[in-house]
């Protein structure tokens, strides 16, 4: 079960963190997969040999989520690749914790610009490689956070929030042939929440705070997005999947 | 690359196994290696017949004559299953009924039969076999339904039991935490006998499938996969949650009016 032999996917931020572990996940379970970063081709280039090692193919492809014309460009160049794209993971994104005060127009645009309109761009630049699978899925990623409000990092929040309900919208207009669905981390221990983990009080109080009483790690989340990109997954549309370790439950 | 047998050495127990959800689930458990032991409550048959499929995977099964909405029954279906197969691993309340139908002449009895079938029934088995999860990646999954999570007069005792079992989940989730996972799915229309009267008229079951935007009814097969996700370490990270598998109808007064 949850098999994605010769399937071909687009994992975007897939250079390190959460998106690097999506995209190995899925290359174990037998896809193809374009890698994405946007400024760190060494990173991208590891990932992609890792995948070669596997014995899948891998190609890596560049850019910022955050312009929809350099989305467009390499979507394009990922889709070409094999002709069609079976699936595509939205895990590009930004994070920016700055109490309200403290945050400028430009910055808050800048997340908003990189965290929604970048899942939006993604998946509207892939639609012409998804229609030319058999059995395309999306999978964008969201957060705990989109959901569940905590301080600070509100643009984030709105973001995230917006990432949950764009899912659910296009998981009914790109119906009934295209599956779109999201995964929701909670605390995960990667390089976009450095600050948090490495700092021993925040540590702590997250992991008292999680039911399953430890982070997350970026192998915890990608497991969930192969599911949700597998044909047992067939009958999953629209639907958010909490991974974090049950920290919204109260 | 199939890593096969996810629950090989593992034995399972669920509760209404010889039909619908409960077979496909039973069945599906087993081709990923789990023993499992059922309950059922009057098909002797399809209940002998299920053990045999199980037994064709090559993994043990036990069919247990059991009604849920008993709690020393249910009691005793979990001692057999431990005594039979030595261990519990993963639990999924499955058992269920529909109900009487409508919200206007609901009678105290009828509200109780829902209720204690698909409510107390699946708290009745969780807590059965709770002191035999006392080890680390134990799980139990619920069947809820989307009919818990919108408006569904049509059936307000099974509605009102299902949105009862998503609570449920959430609640035996953080209690259980850090072992022991406690997760729910929540199909739509699926193709079962509890459906067999919509699906054998023409106009209800083309109806329904209009506002499902997959456009096509559930497959038991579908909800078993899920309960397989749920159940298994792909889903190590992920407790307290009710995964929808209802291929998008519950977002259905967007897909169904435009």
């Amino acid at each position: 079960m949850f098999d994605l032999s010769g399937r071909v996917v687009l994992v975007t931020g897939s250079s390190r963190g959460i998106g690097r572990a999506i995209a190995l996940e899925l290359a174990r379970a037998g896809s193809d997969v374009i890698v994405h970063h946007r400024e760190n081709p060494t990173a991208a280039e590891s990932v992609r040999a890792e995948i070669v090692r596997l014995g899948r193919d891998a190609r890596i492809v560049g850019g910022d989520v955050a312009s929809p014309v350099v989305t467009a460009a390499f979507v394009r160049n990922a889709g070409e690749w094999k002709g069609r794209l079976d699936g595509v993971v939205t895990a590009a994104g930004i994070y920016r914790g700055d109490a309200t005060e403290s945050v400028l127009p430009a910055e808050f645009d800048s997340v908003i610009r990189a965290d929604l309109e970048g899942t939006f761009s993604t998946i509207q630049a892939a639609l012409p490689f998804l229609r030319r699978s058999v059995r395309p899925g999306v999978v964008t990623v969201s957060s705990v956070m989109g959901s569940h409000p905590g301080p600070g990092a509100a643009a984030y929040q709105a973001a995230k929030a917006g990432v949950e309900q764009l899912t659910r919208a296009l998981a009914l207009e790109l119906a009934p042939r295209i599956r779109v669905n999201a995964v929701a981390p909670g605390f995960i221990r990667t390089d976009m929440n450095r600050g948090g983990h490495q700092d021993p009080g925040f540590f702590a109080a997250v992991t008292k705070a999680t039911p399953l009483a430890r982070w997350g790690e970026p192998d915890d989340v990608a497991p969930v997005v192969r599911y949700l990109l597998s044909l047992e997954a067939d009958w999953v549309t629209g639907a958010v999947i909490g991974v974090d370790g049950g920290i919204a439950l109260r | 690359m199939s890593d096969s047998a996810r629950f090989a050495g593992k034995v399972a127990v669920v509760s209404g196994g010889s039909r619908g959800l409960g077979a496909a689930i039973v069945r599906a458990l087993a081709g990923e290696g789990a023993d499992v032991a059922f309950s059922y409550r009057k098909e002797a048959k399809a209940a002998r017949e299920v053990v045999t499929s199980v037994e064709h995977l090559g993994r043990r099964a036990l069919a247990v004559p059991s009604n849920t909405a008993d709690a020393a029954e249910t009691e005793s279906f979990v001692q057999q299953a431990r005594a039979k197969l030595g261990r519990i691993d993963i639990v999924v309340a499955n058992a269920g009924i529909s109900g009487p139908e409508g919200w206007e002449a609901l009678t105290p009895d009828a509200w109780k039969s829902v209720l204690d079938t698909n409510l107390v029934g699946a708290y009745e088995l969780f807590r059965a076999a709770r002191p035999l999860l006392a080890h680390s990646e134990a799980s139990v999954v619920f069947l809820a339904s989307t009919g818990g999570m919108i408006a569904f007069p049509e059936y307000l005792p099974y509605s009102v039991s299902k949105a009862g079992v998503i609570a449920m989940t959430r609640s035996l989730a953080l209690a259980m935490a850090p072992k022991v996972r406690v997760n729910a799915v929540a199909p739509g229309w699926i193709r079962t006998d509890m459906n067999a009267v919509e699906y054998a008229s023409e106009p209800a079951r083309e109806e329904i499938r209009q506002r499902i935007p997959r456009g096509r009814w559930g497959e038991p097969d579908d909800i078993a996969a899920a309960v397989v996700f749920l159940a298994s370490d792909l889903a190590r990270f992920v407790t307290g949650e009710t995964l929808v598998v209802d291929g998008g109808g519950r977002h259905r007064w967007t897909a169904g009016s435009f």
